[in-house]
């Protein structure tokens, strides 16, 4: 390789320059928060002015924020349950399925991430209220699936696409009948992508603002839309501790996904 | 297309062997039902109530109109906030793009832990809730206890606190670090996995490296970029919770007024109206930003 010129140092440099500033802006904010959900005083501020943990022990006696984790739990287990069940043999259809129209069957299933949180949230409000349902976290729980559908059927797609369906073929040959090859065949194999898929969805869901704060129940709000009022109006270091939690639980997230499928993944 | 396959009556014969050969179109029925469900049907609830007269959340019967959708066109504050929805999501995505792409090349040139460590860097603000992200901003570009004006008044920077909060400029910042893994990710696929048969071609013909770099490596990866811009537009255009969070009370962009008239003024209809604006608007530039991107991969891949 030839020695780098003048022109090719500064490009480097500034190469370098920026992708480190890219980075630090990445992790920053997340550091920051960390950090000042251990400030031992009332207010903000930074680098915290000391280390407690009263911040956290003040989240277990917020009977508001406990309920609204409770239903945000619930909320998320319900729609990765619900995608799981309709995204993986939708994938298969995408996936294996020879059938005039796939292309559209394709585009049809992910079309959900073409739309903004915001107009599903919208919708399903409208949609609801025109059949007379107030506004309830089973709406939310619909609008969701609907919204995180997508990261199901890519995730599963990808893996399905990377198996040998000779090995279905050879269990059909072996006399196994189509459910028991589905079960014993390809179900182990696609184990680690489900769990990716699970994981991912239950933390979209848990973190989804966009559209909870249109279709969720007034009472017994999700954690998103409670702490989306907190921050509007306040700026205790309670929601700090709370967005630690949230940062930990991703991060717990992020090693099922990097342990299963590969974190390089997720880009596809 | 898929009638044939759902409808058992036309043919059976066929329907029952692709059953059995697992290739069929019917594993998909239940999220098809779903999707049109609660998706088609609400977002034709939407559109309809732009139209119509909406009482409690009833059509009044046979009340089909126009008029909220032309008095939102001839509204000049609809304008003026499609203007600013528009301004600042292209400033925020060429932001991102320009500090993506490093990012990504990086990876590409890294091994090792400091590749594994720039992909956590990466994905784990994507897995972490843009509302805590937004929470972060407020705190580092806030008022005078802010982090960054706090510590530019201790350097003895500035005396007065900067006015970044509530402008502009924080809406442009936070969104540009909130989009920016959706950016990093597909150039971080195509940058990873190129074929670098081509620069070293180009080395060889004697090319330096910032050449090398412009005419070989970017070309390359010009339908990932145009991919990366398309998603982070649309995604900047229809976001309301930065703008919210960081331009304060008084800031409102076309999503923000969205999310005002149907959750606090509750006027559903001039809602419904908004929305499709914002959605059928932000789908506009989608589809020039997808446009060109294949006009210009087309120009490029003809001189390579």
């Amino acid at each position: 390789m030839k020695a780098m010129t003048w022109s090719d140092r500064l490009w480097t440099a500034l190469f370098v320059l920026l992708a480190g500033f890219a980075l630090l802006l990445l992790v920053a904010p997340s550091l920051v928060v960390i950090a000042i959900s251990f400030e031992p005083r009332a207010y903000i501020s930074f680098p915290p002015s000391g280390f407690s943990l009263k911040w956290y022990q003040s989240l277990l006696q917020n009977r508001q924020l406990t309920d609204s984790i409770w239903v945000s739990l619930t909320i998320s287990v319900y729609v990765a349950l619900i995608g799981l069940v309709l995204g993986v043999p939708a994938a298969f259809a995408a996936v294996r399925g020879t059938f005039p129209g796939k292309a559209s069957l394709n585009a049809f299933l992910l079309s959900p991430q073409m739309m903004p949180g915001m107009v599903i949230g919208i919708a399903s409000l409208f949609f609801g209220a025109y059949f007379a349902f107030r506004a309830s976290n089973a709406m939310l729980v619909a609008a969701l699936s609907v919204f995180c559908l997508p990261f199901v059927i890519r995730i599963t797609m990808a893996r399905l696409a990377g198996l040998d369906p000779r090995l279905d073929e050879a269990s059909a040959n072996l006399g196994a009948g189509k459910l028991e090859t589905f079960a014993r065949v390809t179900l182990p194999q696609l184990g680690p992508a489900l769990l990716a898929a699970g994981a991912f969805t239950f933390i979209e869901a848990f973190d989804n603002v966009t559209v909870a704060l249109f279709t969720s129940d007034v009472r017994g709000r999700p954690l998103p839309v409670e702490l989306y009022y907190l921050v509007q109006n306040d700026s205790t270091p309670a929601i700090a501790a709370i967005s630690a939690i949230e940062i930990g639980l991703s991060f717990l997230v992020m090693l099922v996904v990097a342990r299963t499928v590969g974190l390089e993944r997720l880009g596809r | 297309m898929t009638a044939a396959a759902i409808s058992p009556g036309r043919r059976p014969g066929r329907l029952v062997r692709r059953m059995l050969h697992g290739g069929g179109f019917w594993p998909a029925l239940p999220a098809v039902l779903f999707l049109i469900v609660f998706l088609v049907l609400p977002m034709l609830t939407l559109l309809a109530f732009g139209f119509v007269t909406i009482d409690r959340g009833r059509i009044v019967g046979d009340s089909f109109t126009l008029q909220p959708l032309w008095a939102a066109l001839n509204d000049t504050l609809v304008w003026r906030l499609t203007w600013r929805s528009f301004y600042v999501a292209v400033i925020s995505t060429v932001m991102t793009l320009l500090l993506a792409y490093p990012v990504a090349y990086l990876y590409s040139q890294t091994k090792g832990i400091w590749r594994t460590l720039m992909l956590v860097a990466v994905i784990s603000p994507l897995l972490t809730s843009a509302l805590v992200r937004a929470y972060a901003w407020l705190v580092i570009l806030g008022g005078r206890r802010g982090i960054v004006n706090h510590t530019l008044i201790q350097l003895g920077v500035i005396d007065e606190p900067l006015r970044i909060l509530n402008t502009d400029y924080a809406v442009i910042i936070g969104m540009t670090q909130i989009h920016l893994p959706f950016m990093i990710l597909p150039l971080l696929a195509v940058l990873a996995e190129r074929d670098r048969r081509l620069e070293e071609a180009s080395f060889n013909l004697g090319a330096s490296r910032a050449e090398t770099f412009f005419k070989v490596v970017v070309p390359m990866s010009v339908p990932a970029i145009f991919a990366g811009l398309a998603l982070v537009f649309a995604i900047s255009y229809t976001n309301f919770i930065v703008p919210q969070l960081l331009g304060g009370g008084n800031y409102a962009t076309l999503a923000v007024q969205v999310y005002e008239q149907t959750v606090v003024v509750l006027d559903w209809t001039r809602g419904a109206v908004l929305a499709a604006i914002l959605l059928s608007s932000s789908f506009a530039f989608v589809f020039l930003i997808v446009w060109v991107g294949s006009r210009i991969n087309r120009w490029s891949e003809a001189r390579a």
